[in-house]
């Protein structure tokens, strides 16, 4: 069961359309990592799925029923979220501001308790947020979101300005999460950064959903560069230039988005053409180079 | 309800309560000045209940703008410093609930400590020997038509806050505002009906007419009126930041 789907949710500002026709589906206990460039519109999605900015056009659905004014505080009371900055009043404690929660949100102490040990804040909590870390700020934030016991955790760039220690923490936080039910939505520009916890990728560019699958699905959907060694590259070059932009680097000619049957024809032709072929072979390609080559284009 | 014992948790740290002490202070020391100099200059032997209330309504319009604008801001600034608004929003209590949730925590010190002011100029008049009776009527016409004024002014100020990030922009109006109600005994009455600061010389309940000081008798329609039409102002612009969106 997809735990959110939106249905070509857009939110346009004047003439300016920030999140075009995402059609987003987010299995229930998932890691779901929402991937895109900084000012793709990845903020603007998670906010319009809580609510927090109404879309221009398209629907939002969480847990099976449409997100709107009528249905947001009971919705709301199932997501927790981080959206921007860490939340938490710099002047009060860590306690406070967990008392706080508890009372917006009508919690039973044991349920702070549990979500203070779940993000291993206990001996920090008499010290004022003011002087928090900004990783112990992240904790808190994460402790405030998970009070509620939520069945869905939004997480806009948890790891903005953690240090590698920070991040690994927050790894392994959201596997934790994931083990224990909860489906987690993480934002980020940096596959690396959720590459090794998220089960589902989403990727946004320029506002369009580019990409939504697995890991292995990005890889098989990806086409990567043909290369090809000549004896004469030059002469293949100039049989190939009509047809396809080739790159000449040495010996080897680069062809870029040709599939199978493309590149049998292109062997073909140049062996026809006494080119001296000598090697055919697709470019090895890390999920990030795959990642890149996706939002620089904003193409599959 | 739960929004308001969460401000009041909030206000901890803040130093309200100072400030709120500090607004006492000030009415009352500025008072107790005007009060003691024009008893001792004034040949008269008898010394009227109108000294200390003239002093009051002189010293509240001096000290209550600017400091209120102060508590206004502390309160407010805290949500723009800690993502508290969108925070808020994701716990289901919108911008315009919170702002009215402060309206009633930080309202309950402004009018208590404005009361506390008040009944401090009793004490005064007591003190600097007034034997008369009490006119307890119109003591306590003036202290509510204070308490008004101060809560409009409040109001306007939490809403100044919440709109405008930076809070000189806020503590800036506050001067501005002193300025006004200082400077209001001077104008016209339909001059003074113009502002919500200009409503402190309204409610004025003595005042100083050459050597004499003389009771008034406050203009209590004006005041309900800044009540009334304060109040709705303020719901529907706080209904209005209910709907408003975050940014993108």
């Amino acid at each position: 069961m997809d735990i959110v789907r939106t249905h070509s949710l857009g939110k346009r500002y004047d003439t300016h359309t920030v999140v075009d026709d995402v059609n987003l589906r987010i299995p229930e206990g998932c890691v779901y990592g929402f991937l895109g460039p900084n000012g793709s519109g990845k903020s603007t999605t998670m906010k319009m799925l809580l609510s927090l900015i109404r879309p221009t056009s398209g629907e939002v659905e969480i847990l099976g029923m449409s997100m709107n004014h009528d249905t947001r505080r009971e919705l709301l009371s199932h997501i927790g979220s981080l959206i921007e900055s860490p939340p938490g009043y710099g002047h009060l404690t860590g306690a406070e501001n967990l008392r706080i929660v508890q009372r917006s949100l009508g919690l039973h102490a044991a349920q702070i308790e549990r979500a203070v040990a779940t993000v291993r804040l206990q001996e920090h909590l008499d010290k004022r947020v003011k002087n928090y870390s900004l990783g112990m700020k992240q904790r808190l934030g994460i402790a405030m979101a998970l009070a509620r016991e939520p069945r869905l955790l939004i997480l806009d760039e948890p790891t903005n300005g953690l240090d590698p220690a920070g991040i690994e923490e927050i790894r392994g936080l959201l596997r934790h999460l994931a083990e224990h039910g909860v489906t987690v939505m993480v934002s980020s520009h940096l596959l690396g950064e959720i590459d090794k916890t998220a089960n589902m990728l989403g990727i946004l560019s320029q506002g369009r959903l580019i990409f939504q699958g697995t890991r292995d699905e990005l890889f098989a959907a990806s086409t990567p560069d043909v290369l090809i060694d000549a004896i004469d590259p030059l002469r293949a070059s100039s049989v190939l230039q009509q047809k396809i932009p080739v790159q000449i680097d040495d010996h080897t000619l680069r062809l870029s988005g040709i599939d199978d049957r493309g590149t049998a024809q292109v062997v073909t032709e140049l062996v026809g053409a006494n080119a001296g072929v000598y090697g055919v072979r697709r470019e090895d390609q890390s999920l990030e180079d795959v990642f890149m080559n996706l939002t620089k284009g904003g193409r599959l | 309800m739960t929004t308001v014992r969460n401000e009041f948790a909030k206000l901890r740290h803040l130093h309200i309560g100072a400030i709120a002490a500090l607004l006492v202070a000030a009415i009352v020391g500025l008072t107790f000045v005007g009060a003691l100099t024009a008893a001792t200059s004034n040949d008269s032997t008898v010394v009227s209940w109108a000294l200390p209330l003239a002093g009051l309504s002189l010293a509240v319009p001096i000290a209550s703008p600017l400091l209120i604008a102060v508590m206004a801001s502390r309160t407010v600034e805290v949500e723009h410093q800690s993502n508290g608004w969108l925070s808020n929003q994701t716990q289901g209590a919108d911008r315009g609930a919170l702002v009215r949730a402060k309206l009633v925590s930080t309202g309950l010190v402004v009018g208590g400590a404005t009361v506390a002011a008040s009944a401090a100029g009793v004490f005064l008049g007591t003190a600097i020997g007034v034997d008369q009776p009490l006119p307890a009527g119109l003591w306590l016409g003036y202290t509510a038509a204070a308490v008004t004024a101060n809560l409009v002014i409040l109001g306007l100020h939490l809403l100044i806050s919440a709109r405008v990030d930076n809070q000189l922009v806020a503590l800036g109006v506050g001067i501005v505002g002193t300025v006004i109600a200082i400077c209001a005994s001077g104008f016209p009455s339909w001059a003074a009906h113009l502002t919500p600061w200009g409503y402190y010389s309204l409610a004025s309940a003595a005042d100083y007419r050459g050597e004499q000081v003389v009771t008034l008798n406050p203009s209590y329609a004006s005041i309900v009126a800044l009540g009334v039409v304060g109040a709705v102002l303020f719901w529907f612009t706080t209904v209005r930041l209910d709907r408003q969106e975050v940014r993108a």
